[in-house]
C-alpha cells in the first residue's frame, strides 16, 4: 500500500486556529491528558513502547526505551526532569517551528502527559532563541493552559503537578545536541558533555532527565488517543507513525508536510512539492537535514523511513528534505555546509574544532580552483580523521556530508582542480554565498586578534 | 569503608585485577601502558573528554573511546595505540589536529624540555605537516596579569586552566571566550587575573601557553635544580619544589602532597622568592652607633656584642618569636634564653593548647566531611589559603559548608566566634539557628571545624567545642594559626623549659629583647617592649621601623635558605630543605656562636629528621583534661556608626611586599559595605567614600558593595584601616 | 546603591529555576534588551545579580550568536544564507540589502540605525529567502522586496 499524507499532529490545523485553547479543545484537545491521568504512569510508558515511536530530533532512538532508562519515580533520589528539545537549528529543518506555531497545545499536552508518565514535576522547553514569534505563541498557550488547569499544581484535577518553563536559547546550533542543551540550560556555555553518564541517569542538575524533540513529545497525545499498538500500525516496519517533513530548496511548493513514514521521496518532491521549478533538472537530494550524506537524483524512489535511508548510506535525520537542482556547484555546497559546521563547532574537542576549520580552508582553495590533486585526497582524509573521533556527533555532521559530495560528485571536484576554477562560473545557484564565518573574519577582527596590554 | 570490588581488565593483552571504577588511564598505567592525555587531570573534577588524545579501542564498541572518561569494569578489554592500529591512527589524527595551529616554536618556548606536547610529538608525532594554510595568529605573549603571560598561539584549548578557575579555585576569572575555532582563553575585558590561586594555571597548562612571567627566559631545563622543600609562608605548609639556577631561586612549583595541598599553591607561595634579592636586604651585621645610625660590623664583633648585651641582661631577657622560624632555630633560641640566660619570658605567636591535637585530622579530610563549619572573622583564604580550596572541594562534593562571620552564611557581628562556639557547645539557651546547627553537628558523622580568628583562646575554646560535639574519627578540628610555624615554635619554646614560661613583664626595664625575624618586629607589643629594653638584638631580612630601635641587627634568612623542620596547622612536622645558600651565616650558626661565648651549648645543626617525620601526620593525642577556656571577650558593644572588621591580606608581610610583580595582588584601598548600608547612603561600588573613625581620623576609600556582608558592618584590609577604631562613620564623598 | 529594575527582573526570572545560574541566558537577554548590547557594564550588572563573575558572563555571552558584545544598530536585518535559502537566491537578497544600505554584512549603517548580518539557517527553509527584521521573520524575501522592507523599517 502506497504511503502518503496522513495528518495526526497537524490534523485540523488547516481549518482552525488551534493556538487558541477553545479551538484545540473543540477538536478533542487535552482529552488524551484526561485519559492518561486515569492510567498508571507505567502503563503510559508501556503505550509509548508499544507505539514504536522513534525520536524525531535526528537520532531516531525509540522514545519508550529512553523513558524506561529513567529510574522509577519511587526509586529516584533526585527530582526527574523532562526537557523538550525545541532548539531546531539543523539546516533545512523547520517542522518544530510549524508545530509550535500552529499546534502549541499539542506540545504542552504531550509534555504534561510525559511528565506524568515519568514522574517529573518540571518540564523545560529549550526553545531556539531566534524563534521569537513562536516563543510568544508558546507563552500565550502556556498561560491559557495554566489558567485552564492543564498545567500547574493538580493537573486537570488530578494529584499530578507539572510546571513548564520555557527557556530561550541564544543562537547556537550545538545546543540542539542533548548534553550541550543541558549545559546551556544550567547556565553554562553550550558544550556537550561526554557520555556516559547518559541524561536518563544524570542530566540537568545531575538529575535523571528525559530529552525529546518537540515533534516526538507533541505526538504523545496522538499515541495515547490511538493506543500504542494502533499507532504502531502506521508507517512501516521499524518506522512507525507519521512525520512532519520539511521540504525546501529547488522545489515548487516548499513547506512542511505530515506524511506516513515510508512515503516515497519522489512522491514528496514531485506529487506534493510540485517538482523542480524553472524547468531545471533534479541533481541531488539531502534527505534528513544538512548533516546527512546526499542522495543522487537516481536514488529518489526510496521510501522515507529509517531503514531505507540507512540502506542508501544516509539518514532520515530531522526529516528535512533539501532539493538541489542542476545549477548548484557541489564544491560550493560542500564549502557552505563545512562553513556552517565550523561556525557552529563548540570548540571543546580537538578534531571538530580544528578539523572543520581545516576542511573549510581546503574547500575554499578547491572552490577557487587553486587546489592540487593531493588536496582532494587530503580533504577526504581529514573527513576520515574527524569521523568517529569527536566528543559529539557535530564533527561527523560536517565530515559525512562533505565526504558524500566528493564520493557522488567526484568529477565536479576534479574539474575544479583541472580547470583551475569553478566550471559553473558565476552561474552556480550558490555562487558567492557568504557565511557568517566570513563576516567574522572580515569585520570582527578584534575578536580574533587580541591587542597587547601592559599592566604597568 | 568497605573494600572495593576487584574487576578484571585487559589492557593490550595484559590482565589486571583492579578496583572497579578506577580510571582507565590509571588502569593502563598499572599495566605499564601509558596513554597520552592533555585535558585529563583528575584534580580538576570529572573528566571532560575534550582533547581526544587518549582515544583507544574498547572491545564491543564500534567507535574509539576517550579512555580518560571511562572506568574499569569487569571483563573490559582495552586496546591502546600500542596494539590497535585503529587506536594508533586515531591518536595520529588527534596529534595532527592539535599541532595544526600550534606554532611549533619549541626552541624559544620556556616550556621546552618540560612540555608534554613536545614529548608526545617527539614520540608519536608526524615528521612533517600537511597543513599549508595560515595558522591562527594572535598578539603574543600577552600578560594576563603581572605574574602570568598567555601565548594564545600555543594554546591547545584543553580547558585545564579555565576548569581550574571555575571548578577548583572558583574565582571564575579565567574563561574561554567565543566558540569553535575562534575560542580563546581570556579574562574579563583583559583585566588582570587577580585571585589567590592564579599561578596554578601555569603548572596545569600542558603546553607553553600559560607561563609564569617571572620565569620568562630565566632558565632552561638542563640548567636547573629542583629542590624539594616546604613552603614557609603560611601554616598550611604546602610541599614545593624550589627551582634554582646558579644559586638563585627562579621559580616555585607544587610538589603534590595529597593530604596537605593536593598539588595546589597560592600565589604568595608561588611567587614570593625574589625578595631574597631585594635591594634593602640586610646582608651583614649592623651595630647602632648613633641615635639613628648603623655601621656594618664584622661577624666576630657582632657575636661579641650580642654576648655582651645578653650577658649583661642578668636574666631579664624577652624573646619575641615570629612564628616563621624552623623548630631548630626556635629551639636553639629557646634553650639559649631559658637554659642559658635564665629567662622564661617570651612572645610566642601561636601557642596552641595540646588539646587541639586530640581532634587532629589531615587537611584532606575536610573534603570528605559532610558538614564544615568555619568560625571567625579572618578570611580563611588569607590566613591559610589552601584550606579554602579544601572547603570548596567539600562543598562541591556535597558537604554543607557553614561560615559564621560578618559575611558568612550565618552573618554575625565581628568578634562573635567565641560566643558562637559557646552557643554551639551549650545550645540550651542559644538562639534557634545555633541550636539547630548544634543538633545537626551532633548527628553528623564527619564534621570539619575550622577556626579562622584570634579569639580561640589558644585553641582551648575550639577544642572544648569539638569535645562537646563529640567529634570522632573522620572529623577534624583545624585551628588556623596566624604564623607559618607558630605551632612548632611554641612547642620548641615549651620543650626548652618549664612549660609555657611567662608573659613579658608589664612594665619596668628589660635587660635584653631578642626580636627573632621581621614578623616579630611588626608586632606592636614588641615595639612597646623595645622602648623598655637596654639591649635589643634583632634578626631581620629587611630594614624597617623595628630595626631602627635595635642595638644590633643580624641579617635574617628566608625559609628557602634554611634546613630544618616546621609544623603546620594540622600538627604535621615537615622538612624544609635549603634551596639556596644564604649569603652569610644563618641565625642558627650565629646563635651557636653567641652561645659558645656565653658558655652555653646550642647545637648549630638540626639532626637529620627521620623520613617518617616529613610526611605523616602524628596520631591524635589522648585528650587530657581540658582546662576551662577563658570567658569570651566582651562583645564590641554598640557605638555610633558602623562596626569595623579588619583582616590581614595574604599578600601583606615583609617578604611578599617586596615582590614587585605581586603588587597588584595587594589589598585595594577599599571599604566593603553591606547592601543595606550602601543603599541607605546612596553608595555604589566604585564610589569614593569618606571613612571617619571615632577619633576623628578620616580617610578616603573606594566603596565595594558586598551583598554577603551583614548590615551594620564594614570591612577593610588591615593596611588601609590604620587609625580606625571599632566603629566608623561612612559617607559618600 | 539603589537596586536597579534589571536586578529585580533577573531575580524574578531566577526564581523559575531550581539553580539560579540557569537564569544567565534570560538575564543576558534582558540586559541586552535594556542596553541594546552587552557592554562591559551590562555584563557586570548581570554578574552582580546572579552572583557570578563578569568574566563568566562574558564567556557565556560570547558563545551564543544572538548576544551582541559590540554595539549594534537600533534595528537588525539578518539574512539567512544557509543552503536552502542559498539555493533559491539568498545571496542576491543579501546583495540587495548591501546595496540599499551601503554597508557590508556585519556592518552598521553610518547613522547607527541598521545593522546588516548574515545568519545561519533561521528555520524557514521552505519559504526562502528568510530575513529576520528585528527578530521578526519575513519569508519569502526576493531582492525586489528589499527597498520596501527598509522603507518600512526607517519609517517605523
Ligand atoms: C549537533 C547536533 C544537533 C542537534 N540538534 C537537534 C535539534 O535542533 N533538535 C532536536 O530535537 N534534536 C537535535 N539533536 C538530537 C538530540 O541530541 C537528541 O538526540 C534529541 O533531541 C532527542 O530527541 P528525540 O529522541 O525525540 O529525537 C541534535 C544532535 C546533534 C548531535
Ligand atoms: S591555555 Fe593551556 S591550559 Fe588553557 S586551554 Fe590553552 S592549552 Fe589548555
Ligand atoms: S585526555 Fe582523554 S580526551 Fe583529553
Amino acid at each position: 500500500m502506497a504511503k502518503g499524507p496522513r495528518q495526526l499532529l497537524l490534523e485540523h490545523a488547516d481549518e482552525r486556529d488551534l493556538t487558541k485553547l477553545s479551538e484545540y479543545e473543540a477538536v478533542g484537545g487535552y482529552e488524551s491528558l484526561r485519559k492518561a491521568l486515569d492510567m498508571e504512569p507505567g502503563a503510559i510508558v508501556e503505550e509509548l513502547l508499544a507505539s514504536n515511536i522513534r525520536g524525531r530530533g535526528g537520532a531516531g532512538f525509540p522514545m519508550g526505551r529512553k523513558a524506561s532508562f529513567l529510574p522509577k519515580p519511587d526509586q529516584a533520589t533526585k527530582p526527574i526532569y523532562l526537557t523538550v528539545n525545541a532548539d531546531e537549528s539543523e539546516p533545512g529543518t523547520f517542522k518544530d517551528r510549524e508545530i509550535m506555531f500552529r499546534v502549541p497545545h499539542a506540545l504542552i499536552e504531550g509534555a504534561v502527559i510525559t511528565c506524568y508518565a515519568i514522574g517529573a514535576e518540571t518540564a523545560f522547553i529549550y526553545l531556539r532563541g531566534e524563534y521569537y514569534t513562536e516563543f510568544e505563541i508558546m507563552r500565550a498557550a502556556l498561560e491559557e493552559a495554566q489558567k485552564a488547569g492543564y498545567v500547574g499544581a493538580a493537573v486537570a484535577g488530578s494529584g499530578a503537578s507539572v510546571t513548564i518553563v520555557i527557556h530561550r536559547g541564544a543562537g547556537a546550533y550545538i545546543c540542539g545536541e542533548e548534553t550541550a542543551l543541558l549545559e546551556s540550560l544550567e547556565g553554562k556555555r553550550g558544550q556537550p558533555r561526554s557520555k556516559p553518564p547518559f541524561p536518563a541517569i544524570s542530566g540537568v542538575y545531575a538529575s535523571p532527565t528525559l530529552i525529546n524533540n518537540v515533534e516526538t513529545v507533541a505526538t504523545v497525545p496522538d499515541i495515547i488517543e490511538l493506543g500504542g499498538a494502533e499507532y504502531a500500525k502506521l508507517g512501516v516496519e521499524n518506522s512507525a507513525g507519521t512525520r512532519v517533513f520539511s521540504l525546501s530548496g529547488n522545489v515548487v511548493r516548499g513547506g512542511n508536510y505530515e506524511l506516513e513514514l515510508g512515503t516515497p521521496l519522489r512522491s514528496l518532491i514531485y506529487d506534493i512539492g510540485g517538482g523542480i521549478p524553472d524547468g531545471r533538472e533534479l541533481k541531488a537530494v539531502i534527505p534528513g537535514g544538512s548533516s546527512v550524506p546526499v542522495l543522487a537524483a537516481n536514488e529518489v524512489d526510496a521510501p522515507l523511513d529509517f531503514d531505507s535511508m540507512a540502506n542508501l548510506g544516509t539518514f532520515l535525520g530531522s526529516g528535512a528534505v533539501i532539493v538541489i537542482d542542476d545549477r548548484a556547484c557541489m564544491v560550493q555546497l560542500g564549502l557552505r555546509v563545512a562553513q556552517f559546521y565550523m561556525h557552529e563547532s563548540c570548540g571543546k574537542c580537538t578534531p571538530c574544532r580544528e578539523g572543520t576549520r581545516w576542511m573549510v580552508q581546503i574547500l575554499k582553495k578547491l572552490e577557487e580552483g587553486r587546489a592540487e590533486q593531493g588536496e582532494l585526497d587530503l580533504l577526504l582524509n581529514v573527513c576520515d580523521r574527524i569521523l568517529g573521533n569527536c566528543l559529539c556527533p557535530l564533527g561527523d555532521a560536517a565530515a559525512m556530508p562533505v565526504a558524500s559530495y566528493v564520493a557522488k560528485f567526484r568529477d565536479e571536484y576534479q574539474r575544479h582542480i583541472e580547470e583551475g576554477g569553478c566550471p559553473f562560473g558565476a552561474e552556480s545557484s550558490l555562487a558567492g554565498v557568504m557565511a557568517p564565518v566570513d563576516q567574522h573574519h572580515a569585520h570582527m577582527r578584534s575578536q580574533i586578534e587580541v591587542p597587547v596590554h601592559e599592566f604597568a | 569503608m568497605s573494600t572495593p570490588e576487584l574487576v578484571t581488565v585487559t589492557v593490550d593483552d595484559r590482565e589486571i585485577r583492579i578496583p572497579k571504577g578506577t580510571g582507565l588511564i590509571e588502569t593502563a598505567l598499572a599495566c605499564g601502558v601509558e596513554i597520552p592525555v592533555f585535558c585529563y587531570e583528575p584534580r580538576l573534577g570529572a573528566p571532560v573528554g575534550a582533547c581526544r588524545m587518549c582515544l583507544c579501542e574498547v572491545e564491543g564498541m564500534p567507535k574509539l573511546q576517550a579512555a580518560c572518561t571511562m572506568t574499569a569494569q569487569d571483563a573490559l578489554v582495552l586496546r591502546t595505540a600500542q596494539t590497535s592500529e585503529k587506536a594508533a591512527e586515531g591518536q595520529r589524527a588527534i596529534l595532527e589536529f592539535i599541532l595544526l595551529n600550534h606554532p611549533l616554536d619549541c626552541p624559544d618556548c620556556d616550556k621546552g624540555g618540560e612540555c608534554p606536547l613536545q614529548d608526545l610529538t617527539f614520540r608519536w608525532g608526524p615528521g612533517n605537516t600537511r597543513m599549508h594554510f595560515p595558522k591562527r595568529t594572535f598578539d603574543k605573549p600577552i600578560p594576563i596579569s603581572p605574574v602570568i603571560s598567555l601565548d594564545r598561539e600555543r594554546c591547545i584549548l584543553c580547558y585545564r586552566c579555565t576548569r581550574f578557575s571555575e571548578g577548583v579555585a572558583e574565582d571564575m576569572q579565567l574563561v574561554a571566550r567565543n566558540r569553535g575555532a575562534q575560542s580563546i582563553i581570556a579574562t574579563f575585558e583583559d583585566e588582570p587575573y587577580r585571585a589567590h590561586f592564579s599561578g596554578n594555571v601555569t603548572e596545569l597548562c600542558p603546553v607553553g601557553a600559560l607561563l609564569p612571567a617571572t620565569y620568562r627566559f630565566r632558565a632552561r631545563p638542563w640548567e636547573i635544580d629542583n629542590v624539594p622543600t616546604v613552603c614557609g609562608l603560611c601554616p598550611v605548609g604546602c610541599n614545593v619544589w624550589a627551582t634554582t639556577r646558579e644559586g638563585k631561586v627562579a621559580r616555585i612549583l607544587s610538589r603534590n602532597h595529597p593530604e596537605v595541598d593536593d598539588g595546589w599553591l597560592c600565589d604568595k607561595g608561588r611567587f614570593t622568592f625574589d625578595h631574597l634579592r631585594a635591594d634593602d636586604r640586610i646582608k651583614q651585621p649592623l651595630k647602632r652607633v648613633r641615635r639613628r645610625g648603623f655601621d656594618p660590623v664584622a661577624w666576630e664583633e657582632a657575636a661579641e656584642e650580642a654576648a655582651r648585651g645578653l650577658g649583661e641582661a642578668e636574666g631579664s631577657v624577652v624573646v619575641a618569636f615570629s612564628g616563621g622560624e624552623t623548630n631548630e632555630q626556635a629551639g636553639a633560641l629557646a634553650r639559649l634564653a631559658r637554659q642559658g640566660l635564665g629567662s622564661n619570658a617570651a612572645i610566642v605567636p601561636d601557642d596552641l593548647d595540646p588539646a587541639v591535637d586530640g581532634f587532629r585530622a589531615p587537611l584532606a579530610a575536610i573534603r570528605d566531611a559532610e558538614v564544615c563549619v568555619v568560625l571567625g572573622d579572618e578570611p580563611v583564604v588569607d590566613r591559610a589559603p589552601v584550606v579554602d580550596l579544601w572547603l570548596r572541594a567539600a562543598r562541591r562534593a556535597g558537604a554543607d559548608v557553614i561560615t559564621i562571620h560578618p559575611a558568612g552564611s550565618i552573618g554575625v557581628s565581628p568578634g562573635s566566634a567565641a560566643h558562637v562556639a559557646r552557643s554551639l557547645a551549650e545550645p540550651g539557651t542559644a538562639p534557634p539557628e545555633f541550636r539547630e546547627l548544634a543538633d545537626q553537628l551532633r548527628d553528623t558523622q564527619r564534621v570539619a571545624l575550622v577556626w579562622s580568628g584570634d579569639d580561640h583562646d589558644r585553641g582551648r575554646r575550639a577544642a572544648a567545642l569539638a569535645a562537646a560535639l563529640g567529634l570522632g574519627e573522620g572529623s577534624g578540628l583545624y585551628v588556623l594559626p596566624r604564623t607559618p610555624n607558630g605551632r612548632g615554635v611554641s612547642s620548641a619554646w615549651r620543650a626548652a623549659g618549664e612549660g609555657r614560661g611567662e608573659e613579658p613583664p608589664e612594665d619596668g626595664e628589660i635587660g635584653a629583647l631578642i626580636v627573632s625575624g621581621d614578623e616579630a618586629g611588626y608586632d606592636p607589643r614588641v615595639a612597646r617592649l623595645s622602648e623598655r629594653a637596654r639591649f635589643v638584638l634583632t634578626t631581620a631580612m629587611f630594614m624597617g621601623d623595628h630595626t631602627l630601635w635595635s642595638h644590633l641587627v643580624l641579617p635574617g634568612t628566608s625559609y628557602l635558605e634554611r634546613d630544618g623542620t616546621v609544623v603546620n596547622l594540622e600538627g604535621r612536622a615537615q622538612r624544609q630543605r635549603r634551596a639556596v645558600d644564604p649569603p652569610f651565616p644563618d641565625e642558627l650558626e650565629f646563635f651557636a656562636e653567641v652561645g659558645e661565648r656565653l658558655g652555653l651549648p646550642v647545637s648549630p645543626r638540626p639532626d637529620e629528621p627521620s623520613p617518617a617525620l616529613q610526611a605523616e601526620l602524628p596520631p591524635r593525642s589522648r585528650p587530657g583534661a581540658l582546662s576551662e577556656p577563658a570567658p569570651p571577650p566582651s562583645p564590641n558593644g554598640t557605638g555610633p556608626g558602623l562596626e569595623l572588621v579588619t583582616y590581614r591580606s595574604l599578600f601583606s608581610g615583609p617578604g611578599v611586599e617586596r615582590v614587585e610583580p605581586l603588587a597588584f595582588q595587594r589589598p585595594r584601598a577599599e571599604l566593603e559595605l553591606s547592601f543595606a548600608d550602601a543603599d541607605d547612603r546612596g553608595i555604589s561600588t566604585g564610589d569614593a567614600v569618606l571613612v571617619v573613625g571615632a577619633d576623628g581620623v578620616g580617610r578616603e576609600l573606594t566603596a565595594r558593595v558586598n551583598r554577603r556582608l551583614r548590615a551594620g558592618v564594614v570591612r577593610v584590609a588591615d593596611e588601609h584601616a590604620d587609625g580606625f577604631a571599632r566603629h566608623v562613620e561612612v559617607g559618600k564623598v | 546603591m539603589p537596586e536597579s529594575d534589571l536586578y529585580r527582573e533577573i531575580q524574578r526570572v531566577a526564581d523559575r529555576y531550581p539553580v539560579r545560574r540557569s537564569a544567565i541566558m534570560p538575564a543576558l537577554h534582558l540586559a541586552q534588551g535594556k542596553h541594546g548590547w552587552l557592554s562591559p557594564d551590562a555584563l557586570r550588572e548581570v554578574a552582580d545579580a546572579l552572583d557570578l563573575s563578569p568574566a563568566y558572563c562574558q564567556a557565556v555571552a560570547s558563545f551564543y550568536d544572538m548576544y551582541h558584545l559590540e554595539p549594534v544598530g537600533r534595528h537588525t536585518v539578518e539574512v539567512c544564507t544557509n543552503i536552502s535559502c542559498a539555493l533559491v537566491g539568498a545571496q542576491q537578497v543579501l546583495e540587495a540589502f548591501e546595496e540599499e544600505l551601503g554597508v557590508h554584512a556585519g556592518e552598521t549603517t553610518e547613522d547607527g540605525e541598521i545593522t546588516l548580518r548574515t545568519i545561519e539557517c533561521l528555520g524557514g527553509c521552505g519559504w526562502g529567502t528568510v530575513v529576520a527584521v528585528d527578530h521578526r521573520y519575513r519569508e519569502p524575501v526576493k531582492p525586489e522586496d528589499v527597498p520596501g522592507i527598509l522603507e518600512e523599517l526607517r519609517g517605523g
